[in-house]
């Protein structure tokens, strides 16, 4: 049930036709976890939080650095050194009291990565590709949806993964370019608030979904465009 | 077969700018061949050391992904061909 003052904070997107009182309900009973607190994570878990998702669970293992800064926006400079699941959860607390955000300090493995996502959606938000296939295992065999989104530079993708329907990550990544990643802060902004709005329209049951699309914005041409994805019929995950 | 190769962003410094190259072949692995003969800095992020195409580079050919066995199969006149790099940044 949602109070008076979540009513008001929520007023303007229960506005949205097909949002109504009863989409804002969903949101509050929502579990998702963000796997990542960096660059997409903050620009993620910033939209689920002040959209009203009930339940965050942050997963991330790492501390706040200097070089973080130009694009980690839920972390500023008197948090350097501090855990970002902690300058994370105080940040999304005070963005939004009605909610409840869980955080876990943990760098995933295959040991853990089925205990840390439990029944809930999964959100990508990592930097590298061996914990988002392990995400996308624990998708696969759980058939929980999968929100995946990378960044090069000014370069972003976006999909979203309906186990059992699309294409799952390992139907896609068979590796990734080595070495240090190059980003400026407005294009995990961007993919992560796609990211946020995929998982926003997937609890509420609404519009059209990045199922088996593939979306790449690049930022310097300013152009964002869309591919067909398939599912591989040798992937060893999800065939 | 006239193919258009879409060239994706982190391509592009490789072309002197442009999104969009013309080329003759009769399959993907024809039109690769081509783009990068006349802008030969591109093979070292197309090719392993080995010589081996990368993995990591996603083929499209007008808008849907093709997989590995396809790369020889044949291009219609007007197709478009687009690849990019497997990126993995958050």
């Amino acid at each position: 049930m949602l109070s008076k003052r979540e009513l008001a904070r929520y007023e303007r997107q229960i506005l949205i036709p097909g949002w109504s009182k009863s989409g804002q309900e969903k949101l509050k009973k929502a579990k998702v976890l963000v796997a990542g607190a960096g660059g997409l994570g903050s620009a993620i878990l910033t939209y689920l939080a002040v959209a009203g998702v009930g339940r965050i669970r942050i997963i991330d293992g790492d501390k706040v650095e200097l070089s973080n800064l130009n694009r980690q926006v839920l972390h500023s400079d008197k948090d350097i050194g501090r855990n970002k699941i902690d300058s994370a959860k105080e940040k999304l607390e005070a963005l939004n009291p009605h909610i409840s955000v869980e955080a876990i300090k943990a760098t995933i493995d295959e040991n853990n990565v089925f205990d840390l996502v439990a029944d809930y959606l999964i959100v990508d938000a990592m930097d590298n590709l061996p914990a988002r296939l392990l995400l996308n295992r624990v998708a696969v065999k759980k058939s929980l949806p999968l929100f995946h989104g990378a960044v090069y530079g000014f370069e972003g993708r976006a999909t979203t993964i309906v186990p059992g329907k699309t294409a799952c990550l390992r139907c896609l990544y068979q590796g990734v370019i080595p070495g240090k990643t190059p980003v400026v802060g407005v294009t995990p902004a961007i993919i992560g608030c796609i990211q946020a709005t995929e998982v926003l329209k997937y609890i509420l049951g609404t519009g059209e979904l990045l199922t088996d699309r593939l979306l790449i914005y690049d930022g310097l041409s300013m152009k964002f465009s869309e591919v067909r994805l398939k599912k591989d019929p040798n992937c060893c995950e999800c065939k | 077969m006239d193919v258009t190769i879409k060239i994706s962003s982190l391509f592009r410094k490789f072309t002197n700018g442009q999104d969009f190259v013309k080329v003759t072949g009769n399959n993907t692995i024809e039109c690769l061949h081509e783009l990068e003969s006349r802008f030969p800095k591109m093979k070292r992020w197309l090719y392993d050391k080995q010589g081996n195409l990368r993995p990591q580079i996603w083929f499209f050919v007008n808008g849907q992904k093709i997989s590995a066995d396809e790369l020889t199969k044949p291009l219609n006149d007007g197709d478009e061909l687009f690849f990019v790099l497997a990126i993995s940044g958050g």
